[in-house]
């Protein structure tokens, strides 16, 4: 009975992680180039979760093809925020403005969305969540698959898209020296853009995975981005590996915390190894140097 | 000044008397100010009780009660004992109201009423359980409905006798109410002979329930599984219980009893999960009595939707205030004596005789259904 409820909490707990990897991701991406906090993500993550229901609900698409929708929402939103707020006030020189300007955006979508889509909770169901499959005493839905897979392809194709594509290496040189790389031919206002566009774009689909499981609301996004925020710093600002790894192992405290010890731990744990990665290894778990990182 | 001067005078002094007296006449007014979650997790309430207070507006203002017309204002309590207690000093500052209807969720009652007893205005309040909120609560304070002792007793006991259940797992929010009332069913349940197997508190900001279904399905047989949470983690809740093979909706043996916090249509949201769950809610609308009827009929016809119980105990929270206009409440002060003489006032939800400490004790205000595997009620009528 305990191996099988250890292997049903490991379950529970990689499925988690991988669905937080989705949401962190992007975070760590923005701020690897840009060191700068998007507090707005949230909402970018809640804004696919919607375009991902009314694709589905509204207009009869399969799920896949609504988690293509909110990529492409969350893509579209990116390039519009990008080019409307976060592109002039860059422009002004300072570091401050887009900060400030990223939780102006925040609270305006939330507004948006409360006034759109209503404050009752919507249910997101899927053809994937009925089906459950009992194994060796453990229990998964086919959504849970579905989110492993399409968050480790996603994962495995920005991976792929950083190391060995020409725009890969000009965002990591643009990470490492915004300047030098402007002197080598690099257009840093491009690059600036392409890395808020993917950064919303795996928000949005990150949204479409997260609302079958979330409860989706205008503030749904709001629930897991404080978690996100841990999981960058616990993997490393701005450290794709580390953010990975901090997400699985965040997942994991949350399903084991809640197994032995009680539910209400659970940010106890987390923000406590928070503040223990903070005092003792800044750097967060893979500690290579900045310039590294993204 | 000649005699065309003299009737001039006279003439604009009549519209001036007339006037001051159809002034009088519209200033009859009774102000009602709601104070209700309009955003955050527990939004949905806000949205719905506001349906209620506008059908019984719109009846009440045809006529007007005793000559007074009624006037409503809302502010956005947030479910949340800061914005709660903000929201109320607005209201009071502000529109000063002869009566305040709301909270909905217990923790942002218990935050505003100490500022509505130093404002000496009375509130009803038709949606938090917690105890505290009439014992010892406070003059001003009215709560139209079971408070958590009498509905966990009831639930409790009803789970013992009726449901046959010895075990239970107790699943709640970590919020006062949330607490509160599984602490009554846990005391109830085990002095009636039952044993509860976990008690299993959590944040509202905690999603993914899975992990909480794995552990109650590690702890063996269960009967029932007592749930105290708002819609949208209620929803994740017994998604998961069923996933785990736990609960009836998933062909588990554990039957899931749930509180009047549940909004109408929360079956429909989770699906075959929610077979067998077995809920109180604070209105039948298959009650057969004319009122019940009436409701129905013109909240369909206001609002092209079936009425749900935070539709209908807003409507109730009106209606009251209307009876006790009707019986010589005119201001704050004497709103609140003749609502604390209330003993028979029969609404839409059940009817309310208010105790010492302002607390409604009828209990047919209380209706058990449970969720037939086509997803529609089977009304138990256990009260």
């Amino acid at each position: 009975m305990t191996a099988t409820i250890v292997a049903q909490q490991a379950i529970n707990g990689i499925v988690l992680g991988s669905l937080y990897v989705l949401v962190a991701l992007g975070l760590t991406l923005i701020y690897g180039v840009l060191v700068q906090i998007n507090f707005a993500h949230a909402d970018f993550v809640t804004l696919g979760a919607f375009a991902a229901y009314f694709f589905m609900h509204t207009l009869g698409g399969s799920y896949l093809a609504s988690v293509g929708a909110a990529l492409i929402v969350g893509t579209v939103l990116g390039w519009a925020v990008n080019v409307a707020i976060f592109a002039p006030l860059r422009q002004k020189g300072s570091e401050l403005l887009p900060l400030i300007a990223t939780i102006g955006v925040s609270v305006m979508l939330q507004n948006a969305m409360l006034a759109w889509f209503g404050p009752v909770p919507y249910a997101f169901e899927t053809p994937y969540s009925q089906r459950v499959f009992r194994v060796a005493g453990t229990f998964f839905t086919l959504q849970s698959v579905v989110i492993v897979v399409v968050s480790t392809g996603t994962i495995a194709l920005l991976y792929a898209f950083m190391r060995f594509t020409f725009l890969g290496k000009a965002l990591r040189a643009v990470a490492q020296d915004r300047e030098t790389a402007g002197l080598m031919g690099i257009n840093p206002n491009y690059l600036i853009m392409l890395t808020i566009v993917i950064s919303s774009a795996l928000a949005g689909m990150g949204g479409a995975m997260l609302a079958p499981v979330l409860v989706l609301t205008p503030f749904a996004g709001a629930s897991v981005i404080v978690k996100a925020f841990a999981i960058v710093i616990i993997g490393g600002f701005g450290n794709v590996e580390g953010t990975i790894i901090a997400g699985l192992l965040v997942g994991l405290i949350e399903s084991f915390t809640t197994q032995y010890l009680d539910p209400g731990w659970i940010d106890i744990v987390v923000f406590g190894l928070l503040l223990v990665m903070l005092a003792f290894r800044p750097t967060g778990l893979i500690s290579e140097r900045r310039e590294e990182n993204v | 000044m000649n005699r065309r001067d003299w009737l001039t005078i006279l003439a604009l002094a009549a519209i001036a008397v007339l006037g001051a007296g159809n002034a009088s006449a519209q200033d009859k007014t009774i102000k009602i100010g709601a104070l209700f979650p309009t955003s955050g997790p527990g939004s949905y309430f806000g949205a719905q009780d506001k349906q209620g207070v506008e059908l019984a507006l719109e009846e009440l203002n045809k006529a007007g009660v005793n000559g007074y017309k009624f006037t409503v204002q809302y502010e956005d309590s947030a479910c949340s004992p800061l914005p709660a207690s903000q929201a109320a000093k607005r209201l009071l500052d502000q529109y000063k109201p002869d009566v305040i209807i709301g909270e909905e969720c217990s923790d942002a009652t218990l935050a505003i009423m100490p500022i509505i007893e130093q404002a000496k205005t009375p509130m009803i309040n038709a949606g938090s359980s917690a105890l505290k909120i009439t014992d010892p609560g406070n003059p001003y304070t009215f709560r139209i409905m079971p408070n958590e002792v009498m509905q966990g007793v009831d639930i409790a006991t009803n789970a013992y006798n009726k449901l046959n259940a010895r075990t239970a797992v107790l699943l709640n929010e970590n919020t006062n109410a949330g607490i509160g009332n599984a602490k009554v069913f846990k005391d109830t349940f085990e002095k009636l002979g039952g044993k509860v197997v976990a008690e299993i508190g959590f944040g509202r900001d905690v999603n993914d329930f899975t992990s909480i279904a794995t552990r109650v399905a590690g702890v063996g047989k269960v009967d029932v599984i007592p749930t105290y949470t708002l819609e949208g983690q209620g929803l994740k809740i017994t998604q998961a219980l069923a996933q785990a093979g736990v609960v009836k909706g998933g062909g588990g043996a554990a039957i899931q009893l749930g509180t009047i916090w549940l909004p109408f249509g929360f079956e429909q949201k989770a699906g075959k999960a929610a077979t067998g769950y077995v809920r109180i809610v604070q209105f039948d609308p298959t009650d057969q009595r004319d009122i019940v009827k009436n409701f129905v009929k013109n909240f369909k016809t206001k609002f092209n939707a079936d009425p749900t119980h935070l539709n209908a105990h807003a409507y109730d929270q009106i209606m009251l205030i209307a009876d006790v206009v009707k019986r010589g409440g005119k201001d704050a002060q004497s709103i609140r004596d003749t609502l604390a003489q209330t003993k028979s006032f029969v609404g839409v939800t059940g009817s309310v005789e208010f105790d010492k400490n302002n607390q409604n004790t009828k209990m047919d205000t209380i209706h058990y259904m449970e969720t037939k595997p086509d997803l529609t009620w089977n009304a138990l009528k256990w009260n």
